[in-house]
């Protein structure tokens, strides 16, 4: 069906006119008046209703026989689209297309035009049509839902056609059905549920009360505390509290330069600064935070799966966590400062030797010297020429025999220096000759070992057949122990100078030896191989204690004048005191240097003892042994000994204590002897 | 095998098979039993010829969560929800039973989740989703529209009196739901992520009603305007209360958020919020809920309407006051009266909540601590009015909460722009068109500031238009941090000057600082010379302080400078072997190594702190170095 939209009068039927929009003005003009007319005569609504009725029963009428202009019939209109008609009249002639406006114009036409509203473009046709009145009401009322006749009613009283009063003949004479006239099992049965629904509560009538959400749920005394059982609350730590840097504006100084922002980029995600400090000049123009939720959502799930631990704030002075030690004032007196510096060594002072009056110190040097000094002077006294680098010097302990025992390589000297009276020297000299070579004894100790006499010297010259590294005296002083690292048979010897006797250490040593050491008072002798440090008894000939120092690699060994503690230096800076009474375990770990330990020595009447190292220190110590068995040593560091120069690596070579004084003699590698005074 | 039944104290001595047994006979039907009748059938098919189980130790006294919730019999959802609501959280156990890798929960924990009747209520509530969801399957519509009418609700109340058994206690814990309110209350609402309209404005009437307590409580503290939001403090009873308020902008949503555990705190939040504020609007005689005029809540003045509603609650309550009647109250309300009419003069005549101020001011001032009275006084007499693009909401929070009077551009503001008494002008635009003469234009920067220092600092740095100073965090104490900002160091002097206003001292002490307050006056950027002009001052003080105590000690006489000079050699004579030994203490290496580490830890901690000042300090003097450089060449330039 075309849109034929009905429209008003008879008038408008005429095929004639081709412009039918005259017509309808003129037709809207003469209803006005019409109406006017009306108006005056009867009552409004009513004239208006009379009217509608006619015009419908007139559009009723001519509904069919409105004939549209076109005749295509019912087809898609796209099959015109392209054509320039729109169809055929009923002449058969084509109808041309008007000419389309463009939009501006139709837009400015249908401003001007009051009317525009009410028009509506009929494509079939391709005509504007303006709509009447009645038209734009049944739209309206078709818009509402409602019948498109006002006066249509969809409630008119039912009229029962088939029922008169004299009807003879009923319509259908069926029974009455039974359903009729007994009451609904259904309905029965959805009552039975209600009822029981409202019985069960589950259908309530009146609407439940409400109460007030909220109430004063901790009283009004906020004292009144349950204890809870269970167990303790903690509570979650607080957010940390914004600093200056998360201002909006923070000074300029809390932001960081672009190369800073830069380098963020190579650290490592979890060491980047999560924030990054921006300054913005105006309050309007902060944005929103691009982590707000994010952040949020983050501490929730803190808050519930993260385990909290109760933890102490950690808030303490540095100094309140180091031991409780005696005022190091009460400790003096002790050596913190260097007095005398001793120089004429071209090399690397290797080895030093206080004599036991302690007038001279004997030093031996990297390049095969050997000199002894006057302590208080510093002044050289004898310069011995060794020839080769001398590893080892000792003073033998006794004062009334000042001979000097001096490993350079593979040999020992035995030196006099020529000191003490003539008596003395006597004795010295009758003690360091040898006539002729007492190889005669068979002994399988030849061929590994000679004694000769040194022409050049005039002194005995002990011949290993490898390189001695360290050579010990016996405190009387007629034995003296050597050590040759290189070999594990003949490692430790002791030598008897009176006879000119040598011995094996008549025990199987476990591992390679490192250091040697006299027991002070007693004929027990220790030998510190690379693990542990064994004592021997040189008299029952056995193994009285092995100390397990739990160390690397041991490199020096020392032990307190009373014989019962023992310090042992190792390769990686580690100081250990054992107190033999107490374990075979160190009693106290010192972790001082950061380098190796080169040697260590206890004060011979001080309560003092000292360690030195490559890391060009010596730590100078306070090691009380108590007389008392039940108190256990006091040990105290007291202080750090500064001052010499590392060269090729190493630092302070040897260090040891005046025999009387509290001053300690280091030699360095730096080819000066120093000493540090109280 | 042992069991200990923790909860019902059956504890039983036999091998597992007689648990099981026995367990199987008494058939106590409860969750419990049933985890170690499992448990003791797991243990006896896995190991038969195990005899004991762990009675104490970490292994009965931990368990791993998904021990838990066999437990508790709940889904992993569920005992989420619990744990949640119940604060329950995993506990460290010395050492981990069942491997590094699980979450241990302290088996009281899990017994304190057992015993709440919340837990049988999710139970509950899980069954019936699943008659609604079966009533559903059936397209029994009716049913289950019934059915969803009468789902089964639970309540927190007494999850929350369990949790803070004090009120005291909900307040300590009060940042974080406020936080996360006031981050709700900016959140769009969306149903894909379940965030209802609702609870939305559940969580902005709530952040309206917790900042109208504190504002007319005058208990705000600090303010901090921070790139993530604003950072408040207050201080009620005594407990610090710090929050975040993000900025009104439109947040930023991202997909790696799981909703369902944030709507889980603000549930639990929302409620316990709700109960604080009753407590606390009860504790000022206000009655809660608040009914708020509806015009004004229209009109998004939320809090204004919330600050009408108090002002007219608190003058019933003092009226009522007034009728219990006693000569005490009658005294103040004379005191009132008689301030009332001094200051009536100078108030607007316009403004009627600034009588009802006056009021009950006076009737609420005993109870006052000083802060509460400096906080107060800060604004007093001060009229804001707020520019249409400044940020609304924060300022008309903070400026009534220093006692300043504000209203703003817009519908159902208190007063007008053209207002002649306003004072002060908050304007954030870069050029103001129409000044008027009588009022200060600032930036909002100012009020902050002001507020934080406690003082109200000069305006001229925070003209329209400028770069305001530097925003400096009030939470930050700088002196141990160990940079003071040059600001602070300003800000520090006007609050000095300010009291010895206050507090006239004899002396020059005043003309200094006031020359620095002044040149501070002539721009902010002659700042760094006002210091030094300060500092100047100040040693010329010193000096002369000094020969103050001299002559002073002259005049006591002679035997004192006596006693001074053996003093001096004493200390001398002291200080002597003081110097000598070195300085170097050897004694760490007497400490155990675990004290070392400590030690070690505490010096590398102080060595970043100084680090980070060092930092600060070189970007400083660069900054100077640029800027002076710049300096120099603009006046060549014009030379």
């Amino acid at each position: 069906m075309t849109p034929s939209l009905t429209m008003g009068h008879q008038e408008s039927q005429n095929l004639d006119n081709i412009n039918p929009l005259e017509t309808r003005d003129e037709d809207f003009v003469e209803r006005g008046e019409n109406d006017a007319l009306n108006d005056n005569n009867d009552q409004d609504e009513h004239s208006e209703r009379s009217q509608s009725q006619q015009a419908i029963d007139e559009s009723d009428s001519s509904e069919d026989e409105v004939a549209p202009r076109n005749t295509i019939g019912d087809v898609p209109l796209e099959w015109y689209k392209d054509e320039k008609h729109i169809g055929y009249d009923f002449a058969g002639r084509k109808i041309t297309k008007k000419e389309r406006r463009d939009k501006l114009d139709s837009f400015l036409a249908s401003a001007d035009d009051s009317k525009s509203w009410h028009k509506i473009y009929d494509e079939y046709n391709d005509e504007e049509v303006e709509l009447t009145k009645e038209e734009i009401k049944h739209i309206r009322r078709l818009l509402k839902g409602k019948a498109p006749h006002a006066e249509f009613d969809p409630y008119a009283p039912y009229v029962d056609w088939f029922k008169w009063d004299d009807a003879k003949h009923p319509l259908s004479n069926a029974p009455e059905p039974k359903r009729r006239f007994i009451p609904s099992k259904w309905e029965s049965k959805k009552v039975v549920e209600y009822v029981r629904a409202i019985r069960k509560g589950l259908i309530k009538f009146d609407q439940p009360k409400e109460e007030p959400r909220f109430y004063s749920l901790w009283g009004d005394d906020s004292s009144s505390a349950d204890i809870t059982k269970h167990l303790a609350y903690i509570p979650p730590p607080k957010p940390k509290l914004p600093g200056h840097e998360e201002s909006y504006n923070p000074s300029l100084e809390y932001i960081p330069t672009q190369e800073e922002i830069n380098s963020y980029q190579l650290m490592y995600e979890e060491d980047r600064p999560k924030f990054i400090p921006k300054r913005f000049t105006s309050f309007r123009s902060i944005p929103a935070y691009e982590n707000a939720v994010k952040d949020s959502f983050e501490r929730c799930l803190d808050l519930y799966l993260c385990p909290r631990v109760r933890k102490k704030r950690i808030n303490i002075d540095p100094e309140s966590l180091k031991p409780k030690l005696p005022n190091k004032k009460d400790l003096r007196p002790y050596p913190f400062a260097c007095y005398l510096e001793y120089k004429g060594h071209q090399s690397a002072v290797l080895s030093i030797s206080v004599e036991p009056s302690g007038q001279w110190i004997a030093s031996g040097s990297k390049d095969g010297t050997v000199r002894i000094w006057e302590v208080e002077s510093g002044r050289c006294l004898r310069v011995w020429e060794i020839g080769e680098a001398v590893q080892h010097v000792a003073w033998n302990p006794l004062p009334a025999r000042p001979i000097l025992a001096v490993s350079a390589g593979a040999d020992v000297l035995i030196l006099n220096t020529g000191f003490g009276n003539e008596e003395e020297q006597k004795e010295i000299k009758n003690l360091l000759h040898i006539g002729t070579p007492t190889s005669d004894d068979s002994d399988d100790m030849s061929s590994y070992l000679s004694w000769l006499q040194d022409e050049q010297h005039d002194c005995i010259r002990l011949r290993h057949y490898r390189t001695v590294s360290s050579v010990v005296w016996h405190r009387k002083g007629d034995y003296l122990s050597t050590l040759m690292p290189a070999d594990i048979l003949l490692a430790v010897l002791i030598h008897q100078l009176s006879k000119r006797l040598t011995q094996r250490l008549p025990f199987k040593l476990h591992g390679l030896p490192v250091s040697l050491a006299f027991h002070p008072t007693r004929s027990i002798f220790f030998v510190a191989t690379k693990k542990n440090v064994r004592v021997y008894d040189m008299l029952k000939q056995k193994l009285i204690k092995k100390l397990e120092t739990q160390l690397r690699e041991v490199s020096s060994i020392a032990v307190h004048p009373a014989g019962d503690n023992v310090i042992v230096g190792s390769k990686e800076g580690k100081l250990r005191w054992f107190d033999m009474d107490l374990s075979s375990k160190p009693y106290q770990n010192l972790d001082c240097h950061r380098k190796d330990i080169t040697n260590v020595a206890f004060h011979r009447s001080y309560p003092l003892f000292a360690s030195c190292s490559d890391d060009d220190t010596a730590y100078v110590f306070h090691g009380m042994v108590y007389a008392d068995l039940n108190e256990n040593p006091r040990i105290v560091p007291l202080e750090i000994l500064r001052g010499h120069t590392s060269s090729d690596g190493r630092g302070v070579l040897d260090c040891t204590f005046h025999p009387r004084q509290p001053w300690l003699f280091t030699a360095g590698a730096d080819s000066t002897i120093k000493l540090y005074c109280h | 095998m042992a069991i200990d039944l923790h909860v019902f104290l059956v504890s039983i001595e036999s091998d597992a098979l007689n648990v099981v047994r026995h367990l199987t006979l008494t058939q106590l039907d409860m969750p419990i039993t049933n985890f170690h009748l499992i448990e003791a059938r797991r243990l006896l098919w896995e190991h038969p010829h195990i005899k004991g189980k762990k009675k104490e130790g970490n292994a009965a006294r931990y368990v791993t969560r998904s021990q838990a919730i066999k437990i508790l019999q709940v889904s992993l959802s569920d005992f989420r929800k619990l744990c949640i609501h119940k604060g329950v959280f995993p506990r460290e156990p010395k050492k981990k039973v069942k491997g590094n890798h699980h979450t241990y929960y302290h088996l009281k924990d899990v017994m304190y989740i057992l015993h709440d009747p919340l837990l049988e209520k999710h139970r509950e509530i899980r069954a019936y989703k699943k008659k609604i969801k079966k009533a559903k399957a059936k397209k029994n519509d009716e049913l289950a529209k019934l059915l969803i009418s009468r789902a089964p609700s639970y309540k927190l109340d007494m999850v929350i009196r369990d949790r803070y058994p004090t009120f005291i206690d909900a307040l300590r814990d009060l940042d974080d739901p406020l936080t996360m309110v006031h981050l709700f209350a900016m959140l769009p609402a969306i149903d894909r992520l379940k965030i209802e309209v609702k609870r939305i404005h559940n969580c902005r009437r709530l952040c309206h009603e917790w900042q109208a307590y504190i504002s007319r409580t005058h208990k705000l503290r600090k303010v901090f305007v921070a790139v993530k939001g604003i950072y408040y403090q207050a201080e009620v009873d005594g407990q610090k209360i710090t929050w975040l308020a993000p900025h009104a902008r439109q947040q930023v949503l991202t997909d790696d958020i799981d909703f369902n555990v944030m709507l889980t705190f603000l549930e639990f939040y929302e409620t316990l919020l709700g109960f604080v504020i009753f407590q606390l609007y009860h504790s000022i005689n206000v009655k809660y809920p608040p009914i708020l005029d509806p015009r004004l809540e229209a009109l998004a003045a939320d809090l204004y309407a919330l600050s009408r509603y108090f002002d007219a609650n608190y003058r019933t309550s003092v009226q009522e006051l007034q009728f219990d009647g006693s000569s005490r109250l009658d005294q103040e309300q004379e005191e009132s009266n008689i301030r009332l009419a001094q200051l009536q003069h100078q108030l607007p005549a316009n403004e009627p909540g600034a009588l009802m101020h006056l009021v009950q001011d006076a009737s609420g001032e005993i109870e006052e601590d000083e802060a509460t009275r400096d906080c107060k006084n800060l604004f007093r007499n001060k009229k804001f009015f707020l520019s249409r693009e400044v940020p609304r909401e924060s300022l008309l929070f903070v400026i009534p909460a220093f006692g300043g009077i504000v209203s703003w551009e817009g519908d159902g503001a208190p007063f007008s722009e053209n207002d002649d008494s306003i004072t002060h002008q908050i304007v954030d635009r870069p050029t103001q068109g129409h000044v008027y003469l009588s009022r200060e234009y600032v930036q909002p920067q100012w009020v902050f500031d002001c507020v934080n220092a406690r003082v109200i600092l000069p305006t001229e740095p925070y003209m329209v238009g400028r770069d305001p100073p530097p925003h400096l965090s009030p939470f930050v104490d700088d002196e141990a941090e160990g940079y003071v900002p040059d600001y602070a160091k300003t800000i520090k002097q006007l609050q000095a000057s300010v009291k010895s206003d206050v507090k006239p001292l004899p002396g020059m002490g005043n003309d200094d600082l006031d020359s620095s307050k002044i040149l501070l006056a002539e721009g902010f950027i002659n700042r760094t010379e006002a210091m030094e002009a300060a500092e100047k001052k100040r040693q010329m003080m010193l000096l002369e302080k000094q020969y103050h105590d001299e002559l002073k000690r002259e005049l006591q006489g002679v035997s004192s400078i006596n006693k001074q000079n053996s003093e001096n050699t004493e200390s001398k004579e002291q200080s002597l072997p003081d110097v000598e030994p070195n300085p170097e203490d050897p004694s760490g290496l007497m400490m155990s190594r675990r004290k070392r580490g400590l030690a070690k830890a505490i010096e590398i901690g102080k060595q970043r702190k100084k680090d980070h000042v060092e930092k600060l300090k070189e970007r400083k003097r660069n900054i100077e170095a640029a800027q002076k450089s710049e300096k120099k060449h603009k006046k060549t330039q014009l030379s």
